[in-house]
């Protein structure tokens, strides 16, 4: 399993670590390429290996081996130069959490974190811990791995004691050395002592990706004897991805490799009617066209005769119709247009969901002194990763490889297994990190674009989208429409609460190239009430409308449907407090009984410098700029944060612009300050390109938003002044929960407020770019 | 039919037989195995592909191959390496300016162009600066925060 180190250490050093699963990849050629976290030195990490096992050299060979969690070795290995390797099945893709593993696995081991390296994900080297999503990683697989590196610990001491001949409790383990108490001179690092073997001992594991508990009889270190959590140690992928020394999968190469472009339909539904191929025959390298049901993909020796076949074939940024191309299409036009989304949404059908009913709305409603209702509305979004997503695939007679980003290795593996109708295990997921994916991007649905490719032409084949790929054809954050109503009393207390809102999916995991083929992997599934509720009004009814998928494929999106259902009630809270004549904050602490969301909100205030008083109270500002103040806070899986940001508004053209920023957030135990201080600032800064800018368009047949001209992003000249930030709660008193997601959910809600608060208008339906800003302002006026 | 194309890449000639029109970007990657330059848009919208031609900041994606002919390109691994990055690179690491680090190659190759031209800008130059440069992690604030960093290291020196 250490094949990836081979470069950096003798390779006999090696050969007894993780023997079973070495031996299979040792006799079959060896699986090994340059990883980024891998390696003593930085420099040796990022050389880059050969990729020298392709199915061909496999075809004896039984199934890929499975990876046992009951076993140290499946976790941790300890190499003879004293240097470790974590294993975990989670990834990087951006945020940081494998380095947050890796030290959480540090202090349990009390190994340095210096010589300790991860490898994610690969499905024959890792445990399925589940998909690195959710904001998941430290609080599910965390503990996982504590408990691993726990287990090792104990293992090393015992194996220490018979060493040196003394009971285990006259040891102690320090920064991977053993030494005995009170006699200086007999010490033995951790590598010298395992001596090359693999850890083959049971430390036992049950459950399964999430739940799963390893090594429950481990002991837990004190936290008060940490050393690296709660440390900002650097990122180790960093000297390599600023120097170009890193290996993206999109940097993937394997001998024989060919490379494929997809050709999407025109229409999300249409059918592929005729393709002349005879009109690629001169592009020089062209191998073939693949075809497969409405699937179809070209084949060529390069990269660039791959391009040039594929946009004769109709991949191209805007295609005229559907006979754009030598390919020609059915003219299919059945697909909800931009401004018809949101009765598309409306109009599915689905499953109710209640998430709070309390009192009788009805009735508080006809009784209340002011009412008021508002319809918020979000769009179709795209992860819109700076990366196109990009696959290598080497399908074989029966096993195929398979090089991706994926943010799911494991599931991908028993996906694309049953997309070839092989074996689970005769599938073999190699993860490499690609960019960012922020969610379920398309990282998954090129695997499959690869695998279909490479089984037709019988040679490796690396696949990347183009951009108008990615934008038009991944799997989207969904639209949703959300209805509320309130009621006040004549002293401004809340009197009714209603909260209606219509999800589709945002878990549909068929993968698009399997639906073209005509052999669907993956479910559709139901969209869900992502909101973390916690006001206590009288009367109060939140429910959802849940569908299934609505245009297009819908999947998750960093923070999926929360990120819009704070929007709603976070913005109508404001409605109500701005009617009720109170300050927002006031208002919504008297609503609050949570001490950590109450906490979070007055840790924002203090640290901003709170004055209460009534937005937009003192009415129409002079000047080109009105400035004002917002705030808002959300409970996504019991990490809170409250968000307050200032802004200025361009009178004239009806621009935003965010000054200041100040997150407080308690996501328990910080294990990486400056780690979580990066997701914090990148949380805001994208949650604010998605309410100031993002929306996918649609005509009736194609996404037309399909490159950053059509689908725009934040730019620099945006940027906030700065982002403050404040860790609540932030001690081992309170276990980790997630970082990854929770600071996008309230920004827009907040930039809704303040906009209000600077100019009296208010924003209902994102994105809020200056024209339809500029429209409120108009007619407000 | 492939010609062969005669590139000065960071300080080294290389022949090249490649067709001709293939954009400098594949060339760069495909056939000589550099991972700096990415592709991230093939339309010359969001700067992962930058790399210098002759000292000046240029978007490789859709730069055809034959126009690189007789100049000097530097990519990102021109600069400098892990074990001797350039005071830019370093910048970058000691200010941990990278999420998934996939457009970082830009901002630095943009940012490197910028300092040599205006080696104290101020932070609006360099929002100006970057502004056709995208991210999509948002790591901006980090991003400005190294170059700051390296424009007073380089005022130190």
């Amino acid at each position: 399993m250490n094949t990836r180190r081979r470069d950096v250490t003798d390779a006999n050093e090696l050969t007894d670590i993780g023997a079973s699963r070495r031996a299979f990849l040792k006799t079959s050629g060896g699986l090994v390429l340059g990883f980024s976290l891998l390696g003593p030195t930085a420099a040796m990490a990022m050389r880059e290996l050969p990729l020298d096992t392709t199915t061909d050299e496999l075809k004896d060979k039984g199934p890929f081996p499975s990876v046992d969690p009951a076993k140290l070795d499946a976790w941790i290995a300890i190499h003879p130069d004293n240097t470790a390797t974590l294993f975990t099945g989670k990834v990087e893709q951006g945020n940081g959490s494998p380095n947050a593993l890796l030290q959480m696995a540090a202090d349990e081991l009390d190994f340095p974190f210096d010589d300790f390296f991860v490898v994610m994900g690969s499905t024959t080297e890792t445990v399925d811990q589940g998909p690195t999503y959710g904001s998941m990683a430290v609080r599910y697989a965390g503990p996982q791995i504590q408990h691993a590196a726990a287990a090792g610990r104990q293992v090393l001491l015992t194996m220490a004691g018979k060493h040196f001949g003394v009971p285990v409790d006259k040891l102690t383990a320090n920064a991977g050395v053993i030494c005995v108490t009170g006699a200086s001179d007999k010490s033995i690092t951790y590598g010298k002592l395992v001596g090359g073997q693999r850890l083959d001992v049971t430390i036992g594991a049950s459950g399964e990706t999430f739940g799963m508990k390893v090594a429950p009889n481990a002991k837990l270190k004190d936290p008060s004897k940490y050393t690296v959590i709660g440390t900002s140690v650097p990122r180790k992928d960093i000297p390599g991805k600023t120097t170009g020394q890193f290996t993206y999968v999109q940097d993937v190469k394997v001998p024989g490799m060919l490379h494929g472009r997809v050709v999407r339909p025109y229409g999300i539904q249409s059918q592929l009617l005729q393709v002349d191929e005879s009109g690629l025959k001169d592009i020089p390298g062209f191998v073939q066209i693949v075809r497969e049901g409405n699937f179809l993909g070209v084949v060529a020796e390069t990269e660039w005769g791959a391009i040039q076949a594929a946009q004769r074939l109709g991949s191209k940024l805007h295609r005229k119709g559907p006979n754009d191309g030598l390919a020609k299409w059915s003219d299919w036009h059945d697909l909800a247009a931009t401004d018809e989304v949101w009765n598309a949404v409306r109009n599915a059908p689905g499953k109710a969901q209640s998430v709070a009913s309390r009192g009788n709305v009805d009735n508080a409603l006809k009784t209340a002194a002011h009412t008021l209702k508002a319809t918020y509305l979000t769009p179709f979004e795209t992860h819109g990763s700076i990366g196109p997503e990009c696959a290598i695939a080497d399908v074989g007679k029966d096993k195929a490889i398979v090089w991706g980003g994926t943010q799911m290795p494991h599931q991908a593996q028993r996906d694309l297994a049953e997309l070839l109708d092989f074996p689970e295990n005769n599938v073999e997921v190699r993860w490499v990190e690609a960019a960012g994916q922020y969610g379920r991007n398309g990282l998954e649905h090129v695997m499959a674009d690869a695998v279909i490719m490479s089984r037709a032409v019988g040679r490796p084949v690396r696949v990347q989208w183009m951009r108008w790929d990615s934008h038009g054809w991944d799997p989207k954050e969904p639209a949703i429409v959300q209805e509320l109503e309130g009621g006040l009393d004549e002293n401004g207390k809340v009197t009714a609460w209603r909260h209606h809102m219509w999800v589709p999916t945002m878990s549909d995991t068929r993968l698009l190239p399997s639906e073209l083929i005509g052999k669907p992997v993956g479910k559709k599934n139901l969209g869900h009430a992502a909101i973390g509720y916690e006001y206590t009004f009288d009367n109060a009814d939140v429910s959802s409308h849940n569908e299934s998928r609505v245009g297009v494929i819908t999947a998750w999106m960093r923070a999926p449907g929360q990120y819009e259902t704070t929007f709603a009630m976070e913005a109508f809270i404001d409605e109500m407090a701005a009617a009720a004549k109170q300050d927002p904050l006031e208002f919504r602490l008297k609503y609050l009984k949570e001490p950590r969301t109450i906490g979070v909100l007055k840790a924002a205030a203090k640290h901003y410098g709170w004055k209460p008083r009534v937005a937009f109270s003192a009415g129409k500002q002079g000047g080109r700029k009105a400035k004002g103040r917002g705030i808002a806070w959300v409970n996504r899986d019991d990490s809170l944060v409250a968000t307050i940001m200032d802004v200025e508004v361009d009178q004239q053209t009806g621009e935003i612009l965010v000054k200041r920023v100040v997150v407080a957030h308690d996501n328990g135990l910080v294990i990486s300050p400056d780690g979580m201080r990066n997701q914090i600032e990148g949380n805001i800064i994208q949650s604010m390109s998605r309410t100031l800018h993002e929306e996918i368009t649609f005509n009736h047949a194609h996404v037309t938003s399909r490159d950053w001209a059509g689908y725009p992003i934040l730019r620099f000249h945006e940027i906030p002044d700065s982002i403050e930030m404040v860790f609540v709660n932030n001690s081992p008193a309170h276990k980790s929960t997630g970082g990854g997601e929770p600071s996008t959910c309230p920004t827009a809600a907040v930039i809704s407020n303040a906009v209000y608060d600077a100019v009296g208008v208010r924003l209902r339906q994102k994105p809020f770019r200056p024209e339809r800003v500029k429209a409120a302002m108009d007619k407000a006026s | 039919m492939a010609k062969t194309v005669q590139l000065n890449v960071n300080g080294r000639p290389h022949d090249v037989s490649v067709e001709p029109g293939t954009r400098l970007l594949y060339v760069l990657r495909d056939n000589l195995g550099l991972h700096g330059p990415k592709f991230g848009c093939g339309l010359s919208q969001c700067g992962a592909c930058t790399v210098h031609l002759d000292g000046q900041p240029i978007r490789s994606c859709i730069l055809p191959v034959e126009a690189a002919e007789d100049h000097v390109v530097t990519t990102l691994e021109g600069l400098g390496t892990i074990d001797n990055p350039d005071p830019l690179q370093q910048a970058f690491i000691d200010e941990q300016a990278v999420q998934c680090g996939y457009c970082i190659n830009g901002m630095i190759m943009t940012a490197k162009a910028l300092l040599k031209t205006n080696p104290q800008p101020t932070r609006e130059d360099i929002k100006q600066a970057l502004d056709g440069n995208l991210c999509r992690c948002g790591t901006h604030m980090r991003i400005v925060r190294a170059i700051e960093r390296a424009a007073k290291a380089g005022e130190a020196a």
